[in-house]
């Protein structure tokens, strides 16, 4: 069977982001705190809100959801892949015999897992506490949701690939990741920005995915779809980057 | 015998720096097949194109009647590798790791247990990996490349950082191994430790294997002489007095005191005895050197072998 050990390389990887806190902090507690303490200030439907019956937590919901796809591949994968590279893990899984296609499908799968766990405590706390709701289909949160994994995936392997160290992995990373968070329309609107700031923080590819995440979740009719094409785009550069630029060692 | 791997004419080079120059042996079945060289000799390119990480530009490889670099699959679910620097996920546990990497095997009998048990690794168990001291992660790592109960060992420099505790420790874990009849294939750049442990040696030097033989055909095909080196004390002796000694060569008079070269060693610490019991002096710090692996290498490259 080609994909022997997939299953365990993914599990005992995800076991493993578990055991870094910088993972857990920003892909898993900093989006539920974000989400709770905020939601905490007005537990009750806002009055007058345009999204009738929502709360300010179910407000936030979307844009946590974004947040956890973005930390945990922003910060995981990259940090993972330079790590492994240069302590040699990746060299010692080479001369076992894994194929290198199920280290890679493992090492995403791993992500997707914690990513999901990420998710699900966002749900549940937002559930018992906030009662949060979804008013938009659930398969089109779901797809919106696999989309963004794997483009971010796609991105964050690219950044680990062309990176050299995991020092500079973890700089590069903070280069991307804290702007994007402000530029993305996930704390407060594109429309604040000066005009001439605008069409890139709409180039970025945060942005389609919290207008959509948050379009499915407050139940309003999808607009400018063309937009996914932002996120493919990101998608198949990430991943040439990535095929072009991955090294063992 | 059977041949377990057999190399032919192996070349590689980086750029303007031949690595691995021309280079046929083989290792035969169950032996251990140790290479020496200092750093840079070539050792690590040499051993990995064995295991299939590095292609060569030319020549021929064959380990266990496969091609590393066509076989590579097939050859890698039959052998164990320790890695010259080696390390695996820094937070997995130790047991965590065995039972990862056997199942990438297709054949991976040894259950997690009985391999804890063969390298006393049984109280690090739920360790983590990034904890464990130097000769602990070795030890780990032999345990990873054990997993599949592999035909042939290849072992990189396994005691190059150790403490000279943790590397007895190692040495007494390839016998233990050794008894178990597989083929091992290491590098290392510790004459000691070749001398020790293979039943061949082979000495590398930019990338040329000089010499490939048993560690006591290799010293006496020197055909060099012991040395038995003392002071004199309380008294004047001139040099010539013992070039009379028989089996005496060549007397040296250095700041360490008198070296004299000797053919038989035992006849001339007799005799020297014998002379200065007569003459009335004193000897001090006596003591004889034979030939090493060290003296091969010095006389075959003619530098010393540094570390």
């Amino acid at each position: 069977m080609k994909l022997r050990g997939l299953w365990q390389l993914a599990w005992s990887e995800f076991k493993l982001n578990l055991r870094n806190p910088a993972m857990v902090f920003w892909s898993i507690a900093f989006p539920a705190l974000w989400m709770s303490l905020f939601g905490a200030i007005a537990s009750e439907p806002i009055p007058g809100f345009e999204y009738e019956g929502l709360n300010l937590a179910n407000f936030l919901l979307p844009g946590g959801i974004g947040l956890v796809i973005v930390a945990s591949a922003f910060i995981g994968t990259p940090i993972n892949l330079t790590t492994y590279r240069e302590a040699g893990v990746l060299k010692r899984l080479r001369v076992t015999p894994l194929r290198t296609s199920t280290l890679a499908f493992g090492f995403t799968l791993s992500q997707f897992i914690f990513m999901v766990l990420g998710i699900l405590v966002l749900f549940i706390i937002g559930k018992i506490f906030f009662n949060v709701q979804v008013l938009g289909s659930w398969a089109a949160l779901i797809g919106m949701i696999v989309f963004g994994m794997i483009t971010f995936l796609a991105l964050g392997s690219a950044i680990g690939s062309v990176v050299g160290s995991w020092r500079t992995a973890a700089v590069v990373t903070q280069i991307f990741f804290i702007p994007m968070l402000f530029l993305s329309d996930l704390f407060m609107p594109i429309s604040m920005f000066p005009d001439w700031l605008q069409p890139i923080c709409k180039a970025l590819p945060l942005t389609p995915l919290n207008i959509f995440l948050r379009d499915i979740v407050y139940g309003v009719p999808l607009e400018g779809l063309w937009q996914l094409g932002i996120m493919a785009g990101w998608l198949v550069l990430g991943s040439i980057v990535t095929l072009r630029f991955f090294r063992w060692e | 015998m059977k041949t377990a791997v057999e190399c032919k004419h192996l070349t590689k080079s980086y750029g303007a720096l031949i690595a691995v120059n021309d280079v046929s042996f083989s290792v035969e079945e169950k032996e251990i097949l140790g290479l020496v060289g200092p750093n840079g000799a070539g050792k690590t390119t040499l051993i990995e194109m064995i295991e299939g990480l590095r292609t060569p530009d030319s020549g021929l490889i064959k380990a266990l009647g496969l091609d590393p670099t066509k076989q590579g699959d097939e050859l890698k679910e039959k052998i164990g590798v320790l890695l010259q620097t080696t390390s695996i996920q820094p937070d997995i546990k130790v047991k965590e790791a065995l039972r990862l990497f056997a199942s990438f095997y297709q054949h991976a009998p040894s259950n997690t247990e009985e391999l804890l048990h063969t390298l006393s690794l049984e109280d690090k168990a739920d360790s983590r990996f990034k904890k464990l001291s130097g000769g602990l992660k070795q030890r780990v790592a032999i345990a990873l490349a054990l997993v599949n109960d592999p035909e042939i060992l290849f072992l990189d420099e396994m005691t190059t950082g150790l403490d000279p505790q943790a590397r007895r420790n190692m040495w007494d874990l390839v016998e233990t191994i050794r008894k178990q009849g597989k083929t091992i294939f290491l590098t290392t750049h510790y004459m000691e430790e070749a001398e020790k442990l293979c039943d061949r040696v082979g000495i590398i030097d930019y990338g040329k294997i000089i010499a490939l033989d048993t560690p006591r055909n290799l010293v006496a095909n020197l055909g060099a002489e012991s040395k038995v080196v003392f002071n004199v004390e309380d008294k004047e002796i001139d040099a010539e007095k013992f070039e009379a000694i028989k089996a005496v060569s060549r007397v040296e008079k250095g700041e360490d005191g008198f070296i004299l070269y000797t053919r038989d060693e035992n006849v001339t610490l007799q005799e020297l005895v014998r002379l200065a019991d007569k003459q009335k002096f004193r000897l001090s710090n006596l003591r004889t050197e034979s030939p090493s692996l060290d003296d091969v290498f010095l006389t075959l490259t003619g530098r010393e072998m540094r570390e």
